[in-house]
């Protein structure tokens, strides 16, 4: 595992669902139903004007975490990307290992 | 996607929460929803102006309220989370029941400490009493104490308490709230805690609703709810840990909550019948709330008292016609003949256009709360245009005769005319609060409410909080605050680009962006104007009083009021949308101080003869009583004395005239009579300004050109007025003159002038009437210019009349009782200027002003009779800084005191005090008494220094005195030995202690010590400036005792300083290129050196128009400012002693009034029309920012 930042594009259907993604010169299929969040960021620190009227996404940064399958390679990779609102660009910022790294079935699973 | 409605939505009147409007709420929830539900924190603060956008925007308008839920922690009660409550409409109970019960709820929730309410509370609350069904929804959602005791990974837990919440709640009345603001999984808000509320719903089988719990209306408004999260919490944003989880909180779109609701249900693992379960239960709830306004909330529908309440037994119209006969007989009974029937016919007009309304019972109302005034002995006068019905006349509402003034009723009250009429009351400021709990026990609890009003961001507070919230150094954020200068939050950064005074700030913007970190300061801007005006707190109107019937808490939810008793959570803008009638009973400071001076003259004359002696009074005046009273109401309007003091201009104290604008006009326009005060409170309006007819007026008054009328039918609509339109009532005549409408007509085209949906069709209308009736087109035009420059503008004639009665009132007073109406003034305070100005008045009048003294002075400033038997003023010991109420009542209770031991004993007053008393003078009686005996000479300092040696006052009871054992008459041994060790303190020291202590000069004007300064300067008096020339560059100098900056209508600011030097006041104008020059000196500086020309405004009048100015302290007489140097025409070596002010070099021989180098007239300068509409604008008449001065000094 690891977290840095890494450039990559994504391919949606017409109706918003993620695709296919390009990574390292290498084309994934996404699993259907990622999951979505958002993080918050510390604007304050980051940004230097934010004029009323304008700021749609300064305050959190919409996150997805998704689960990959290369064409004739077993497994799964998972990869958390970070997808920055309005411009539109993607990264990478953590790989994930293996499977059960993957938080949110625990979550789920737990007092629900 | 269409239609989601969302049922949980803050406005901005969820104080530091909420982010948007409710127009901006109501707009986007149109755009794909048909109903939209707002659900202000802890209130209905909102509500009203949500019903308004709702309608405005063609969506039907659902109230509810974000409630706290209080339970029982180990130290009393404590907030465990929140719940929405919404209220049902008409459609399952009868209407309004919902609402109703919505109202009580959040009273009750005010009832205690902290605000909410406690489940048993809350499950009792939402059940209609009379049908036992709900009339209320509550939504319990992800903030609330089910939803909160989720975040833990526990499973017991929330079962546990939401069992409780659901046996609790009756049938029907509870549903579970899911939202999701998509955060980090395992948050709050996040997609798994809506999960789990969803699961608990579908285990207990409760249905369950969509909301996106919305702070603000678009995406962009998230980082202004970040900043309102740290202003709420107090805290920086990056220690925050209350910051809202993410910025999703806008008021998404139908097709957005959709993607919302599919997330939910597919990590919970349901599928597409849960999902249009979810969407179905929350149009279900949505239609159950929908609201009518007027079925439900009784929209616009008046409710007053009952006529039982009002001890009536007939029906309010005959009541009202009976009460105005007797009225008839004892205002008119000396009328016949026509002039009678001109009343009866006014009468009856009036009569039946209030009961076409069905207004009686309200008139009946006021006059019922009017006369309990009355009784209680409280002074009090109606204001504003209900001074124009005869029928108020008659009930004693009003004192001003309608029928005489020729006032018309038409611009108060037609059947033309579709909102409540204002009859507003002043009393005196001090019985204010008693005559507001005179009316809750006259008419009950229940039927009476104080109305509220909202405080809302300003440019210093904004940028305040925004500093905090970006963890800005307090001081740095205090120095920024500080410079800013009465402009809105909104305009900030153009306020920099524009504002000298805020030239370092700009600066000091644009070097940050290059700093490491770069643009905090940028960002403070941004944030500043995002503050903008989002309301704060709501507090109690300053006048507002709400009147209805019982059901009137059926109807407002109240909270309790600074002063205890409830206030209404709506403002004067829910007032005519809600049918609620408005009482205003507005304290006025001036009523006060009139009442003490009478009190005090009949204190110190208590006979007829003795102030009718005092005050130059005929013996038989019909005012003054056997006993020495003064009925002030009962003093004719003709009192030339009066009237002298009102041409003089000086008339500081005086109600109305006391700016700087209005002792320019009152100069100008040299009143005789009562109808010019009228005349002159009317033509000081932005109206008459606007449409350039100061000058027109005055110069035809002063008979320089003769009276002009546009067409002779219009000679008797403007006659009294010179031809020049002042009031209201012209316009209503003119308009009915030329067109033949009818005048209640006349009075709803004038409300159309400056309206620009409305004012072209009053146009046509004019054009093709007044031209059908024959009136040329020249006439046509110029009468239309008139009209139009007028705008909605100018002053109604009544408005002027009854402000002109109290204007009257205190020039009387202050012509014939000087030293008592000072004495008044001085304790209540009225005016727009600090104390110390009013203090320099009298002494400029030539009243003594009696020190401070330990067994002379009082709680109160009071008028007293000097030895040389003249009437002084004598300080007050509540002026003393820091002296508590308790030790002020110790010492006045323990006087009078015949030695330092007596008073140390009786008064226990703490050390720093005592010490105060003595610097300022307050023990040289005790001292002086002392020294007579032993011929001590030690002076004042050596007292100080004495009385600070003493050891701190112990509080032992042991020490004091057995009651009834009576003090031993010993000789004051202690002052009497006093070492005599230091030296005199000098005037100039004696001043500053004053001022510093006592925030007053007292022995002294401060100027004086500047006198031989200020002579080398060749420094001009305000007294000598009247015989000056016109345009003669002078110097001045004096304390800063006013600063205005009006909004003008060209955008350019012009501010206006006042500076007295103890012989007058100095008003000073700076425009554009004086402000550059005096710069960051025109706010902060106490006293001023300014440099400028005269500009005579009329026989009485002289301002200066400013060229640069200096702070006065900052001056050496060995370094002066070089562009000072070269302003000064020669270096005066030597003041020549006891010369008439008026033969100083430069300045004309001659009294004043010979020296009038130019006819008395005006002349044209550049800046005239700008100074007058400046001193027209309200906020320059009723001294807005003179309480800044006030405060500073």
């Amino acid at each position: 595992m690891g977290s840095f930042s890494e450039g990559i594009d994504v391919v949606s259907s017409p109706e918003g669902e993620l695709l296919q993604l390009c990574w390292r010169g290498a084309h994934y299929a996404i699993e259907p139903h990622p999951l979505c969040w958002y993080e918050r960021r510390s604007w304050w620190e980051s940004e230097s004007r934010v004029p009323p009227g304008e700021g749609a996404g300064i305050v959190d940064l919409q996150m997805w975490r998704l689960q990959l399958r290369r064409e004739g390679t077993p497994g799964c990779l998972t990869l958390d990307v970070v997808h920055y609102l309005p411009g539109g660009q993607w990264r990478v910022i953590k790989i994930h290992d293996a499977v059960d790294e993957v938080f949110w079935p625990e979550e789920l699973a737990d007092g629900a | 996607m269409r239609n989601f409605v969302h049922l949980h939505s803050s406005s901005a009147f969820s104080a530091h929460f909420g982010v948007s409007w409710p127009e901006e709420l109501a707009q986007v929830a149109a755009v794909d929803g048909d109903a939209l539900a707002v659900t202000d924190r802890d209130g209905l603060y909102g509500a009203v102006k949500h019903v308004k956008a709702c309608m405005a925007a063609g969506i039907d308008p659902i109230i509810g309220v974000d409630l706290a839920v209080v339970e029982d922690g180990p130290g009393g009660p404590v907030a465990a989370g929140r719940v929405v409550v919404l209220a049902h409409g008409g459609t399952f109970l009868p209407p309004g029941t919902g609402y109703a019960a919505l109202c009580r709820l959040v009273s009750a929730a005010h009832a205690g400490t902290p605000v909410g309410l406690t489940l048993d509370q809350l499950a009792a609350g939402v059940l209609d009493p009379e049908s036992g069904k709900p009339a209320l929804t509550v939504l319990l959602g992800p903030a609330s104490p089910v939803g909160r005791s989720l975040h833990g990974r526990k499973y017991l837990l929330p079962r546990t308490k939401f069992l409780q919440w659901h046996k609790a709640m009756p049938d029907g009345a509870m549903v579970v709230e899911i939202a999701s603001h998509l955060s980090a999984p395992g948050a709050p808000l996040s997609t798994a805690h809506a999960v789990r509320m969803l699961k608990l719903a579908q285990e207990f089988n409760v249905p369950a609703v969509l909301s996106n719990a919305a702070r603000y209306a678009h995406a962009e408004d998230a980082p202004t709810a970040d900043v309102l999260d740290a202003a709420r919490n107090v805290m920086p944003l990056g220690e925050l840990h209350e910051l809202q989880p993410t910025g999703q909180a806008w008021l998404k779109s139908a097709a957005q909550m959709r993607a919302v609701a599919k997330e939910i249900v597919y990590q919970g693992g349901y599928g597409n019948a849960e999902l249009s379960q979810l969407w179905a239960n929350t149009a279900q709830l949505a239609d159950k709330c929908r609201l009518d306004p007027a079925a439900d909330l009784g929209w616009k529908q008046p409710a007053t008292p009952e006529m039982d309440v009002l001890g009536l037994t007939g029906t309010a119209g005959v009541e009202l016609r009976q009460r105005s006969e007797a009225g008839l007989v004892q205002r008119f009974g000396n009328l016949s003949g026509t002039k009678l029937l001109t009343v009866r016919n006014r009468l009856e007009t009036e009569l039946a256009t209030i009961g076409g309304l069905g207004f009686e019972s309200y008139f009946l109302t006021v006059a019922e709360v009017s006369d309990m005034i009355r009784t209680m002995g409280v002074r009090r006068a109606a204001r504003g245009s209900g001074a124009s019905s005869l029928v108020n006349y008659l009930l004693g509402i009003s004192a001003v005769d309608p029928i005489a003034n020729d006032l018309l009723f038409e611009r108060f009250l037609s059947a033309d005319r579709s909102t409540l009429p204002d009859i507003d009351l002043d009393v005196e400021s001090a019985e204010r609060h008693n005559v507001y709990r005179g009316i809750f026990e006259r008419f009950g609890p229940k039927r009476v409410t104080l109305m509220s009003m909202q405080n809302s961001y300003r440019a210093r507070g904004a940028v305040r909080d925004a500093g905090m919230a970006l963890g800005m150094d307090r001081g740095d954020i205090d120095q920024i605050a500080k410079q800013l200068w009465r402009f809105s939050a909104g305009s900030f950064r153009e306020a920099l680009e524009e504002k000298p005074e805020l030239r370092d700030l700009a600066a000091q913007v644009r070097d940050s962006r290059h700093a490491d970190g770069g643009g905090q300061l940028d960002l403070l801007v941004d944030l500043t104007e995002r503050l903008d005006s989002l309301p704060r707190h709501i507090s109690m109107h300053p006048c507002g009083v709400i009147l209805g019937d019982s059901g009137l808490l059926n109807r407002t939810p109240v909270q309790p009021s600074g002063m205890g008793l409830p206030m209404s959570q709506f403002d004067k803008h829910d007032m005519d949308a809600m049918g609620m009638l408005k009482l205003d009973v507005l304290g006025v400071r001036m009523q006060s101080a009139m009442a003490y001076a009478v009190r005090e003259i009949i204190r110190l004359h208590p006979t007829r003869e003795a102030v009718a002696e005092e005050g130059g009074h005929a013996p038989d005046a019909p005012f003054i009583t056997e006993g020495g009273g003064i009925d002030l109401d009962a003093v004719p309007f003709d009192d030339e004395p009066t009237f002298e003091l009102i041409r003089s201009t000086h008339t500081l104290g005086c109600f109305q005239i006391e700016s700087p604008g209005q002792r320019e006009l009152v100069g100008k326009m040299a009143p005789a009579e009562f109808s010019d005060l009228i005349i002159d409170i009317s033509l000081f309006r932005p109206g008459p300004m606007k449409s350039n007819m100061v000058k027109p007026f005055l110069e035809n008054r002063a008979g320089f050109s003769p009276a002009h009328y546009a067409h002779p039918d219009l000679i008797p609509v403007l006659e009294e007025t010179h031809g020049v339109t002042v009031f209201h009532e012209q316009v209503l005549r003119t308009l009915s003159t030329m067109t033949g409408c009818t005048l209640s007509r006349a009075d709803e085209f004038r409300r159309g002038l400056g309206n620009p949906s409305a004012e072209p069709a009053v146009e046509k209308y004019f054009r093709a009437k007044a031209a059908g009736n024959g009136y040329s087109q020249a006439v046509i035009e110029e009468v239309w210019g008139t009209l139009a420059a007028f705008g909605s503008f100018g002053f109604c004639k009544a408005h002027g009349a009854a402000f002109a009665v109290p204007t009257y009132q205190s020039a009387w007073l202050k012509a014939h009782h000087p030293a008592e109406f000072m004495a008044g003034l001085w304790e209540h305070d009225p005016g727009m200027y600090p104390l110390r100005l009013i203090v320099a008045e009298a002494r400029r009048m030539g009243i003594p002003i009696l020190p401070l003294d330990i067994n002379a002075s009082g709680g109160q400033y009071r008028a007293e009779r000097t030895a040389a038997n003249v009437t002084g003023i004598r300080m007050s010991l509540a002026g003393v800084y820091g002296l508590s109420g308790t030790e002020l009542k110790r010492i006045l209770a323990g006087q009078p005191y015949g030695s330092l031991a007596e008073l140390r004993d009786r008064g226990r007053l703490s050390r720093p005090i005592l010490k105060r008393l003595a610097q300022l003078g307050a023990l040289d009686s005790l001292h002086r008494r002392a020294q007579q005996r032993t011929g001590n000479t030690a002076n004042r300092a050596d007292l100080i220094a004495h009385v600070n040696s003493l050891p701190a006052h112990k509080a032992n009871k042991r020490n004091e005195p057995i009651s009834g054992q009576l003090a031993l008459p010993m000789e004051d041994v202690e002052l009497g030995a006093l070492a005599a060790r230091h030296p005199a303190a000098g005037l100039a020291e004696t001043v500053r202690t004053e001022l510093d202590l006592l925030s007053v000069d007292v022995s002294g004007h401060l100027m004086e010590s500047y006198a031989p300064l200020l002579d080398r300067l060749g420094v001009s008096r305000a007294e000598q400036l009247l015989g000056l020339r016109n345009n003669t560059e002078i110097l001045v100098a004096g304390v800063r005792v006013a600063t205005q900056t009006p909004p003008m209508r060209g955008g350019k600011r012009v501010v206006f300083i006042s500076i007295d030097d103890g012989t007058g006041c100095v008003d000073a104008t700076f425009f554009s290129e004086a402000q550059e020059k005096s710069g960051p000196l025109l706010f902060g500086t106490r006293m001023l050196l300014i440099r400028g020309l005269t500009r005579r405004t009329g026989p009485r009048g002289i301002t200066v128009q400013a060229l640069e100015a200096w702070d006065l302290q900052d001056l050496d007489m060995n370094s002066l400012p070089g562009s000072l140097l070269g302003a000064l025409p020669e270096m005066r070596p030597e003041p020549v002693p006891d010369m008439e002010p008026n033969m100083r070099p430069g300045s004309l021989a001659g009294s004043p009034s010979e020296a009038l180098p130019e006819p008395p007239c005006w002349p044209v300068h550049r800046h005239a029309d700008i100074i007058e509409e400046a001193h027209s604008n309200p906020r320059m008449l009723l001294g807005h920012g003179a309480a800044q001065d006030k405060s500073r000094s």
